[in-house]
């Protein structure tokens, strides 16, 4: 990932669109449930890597698991809100 | 004929139109080069001295241009696609990738966006 990613965005002074998520730290052993929301919108910190969540596309929940490369993308990026259209002739 | 980084160029050729030939090397990157190494905006290929030939030669050599800056953009897709962007998604398709219309006109995207991206 570029290091200018975010920046080139937003303006600097904003900092990045955080948006107060429901987070619980995982206790070693112990499992815990995806974090549903509905924030599209919301950057990924870097704090988020590791954790699940269910993304809201406007219908459905999206399983999202969070890996370190997807730090700056937004929540909706992975959880698609379009059916693509498919042509079905009967 | 003037060799600069393995490729062959004319000598009436414009120095600035020659470095633009190479992949991602544009006018700003060709001016600043030009004014790096003292040459004039309109000399042409044939009035190069052999050290400045040399000289920005290995200034090429060291920029990310021509299969290095392909393999950067292939990369930057493929890792859209890899992560399931929403944007690395349309790549997949051949569809643009930032919101527009693809009622009609849409021929860019579908030549360029692609995993495999060639331009």
């Amino acid at each position: 990932m570029q290091p200018t990613r975010c920046l080139l965005k937003r303006s600097v002074w904003k900092g990045p669109h955080i948006v107060p998520l429901p987070i619980v730290r995982p206790e070693l052993g112990k499992k815990v449930a995806p974090i549903r929301t509905q924030a599209r919108s919301a950057t990924i910190l870097p704090n988020f890597v590791g954790l699940k969540f269910q993304v809201h596309n406007g219908k459905v929940y999206h399983d999202v698991t969070i890996t370190e490369e997807m730090v700056g993308h937004k929540l909706g990026e992975f959880s698609p809100s379009r059916k693509p259209f498919i042509y079905n002739k009967k | 004929m003037v060799f600069i980084f393995g490729v062959n160029f004319h000598e009436q050729k414009l120095v600035k139109k020659a470095l633009e030939t190479f992949y991602a090397l544009g006018p700003q990157t060709s001016d600043r080069i030009l004014a790096k190494h003292f040459i004039h905006p309109r000399m042409k290929m044939g009035a190069l001295p052999p050290k400045t030939l040399t000289a920005l030669t290995a200034e090429l050599s060291t920029m990310t241009i021509e299969s290095d800056a392909r393999r950067l953009l292939q990369d930057n897709i493929k890792r859209l696609r890899d992560m399931g962007t929403y944007r690395g998604r349309r790549h997949a398709m051949g569809l643009p990738a930032r919101g527009q219309r693809t009622r009609n006109q849409i021929e860019t995207a579908k030549s360029l966006n692609q995993v495999e991206r060639r331009g």
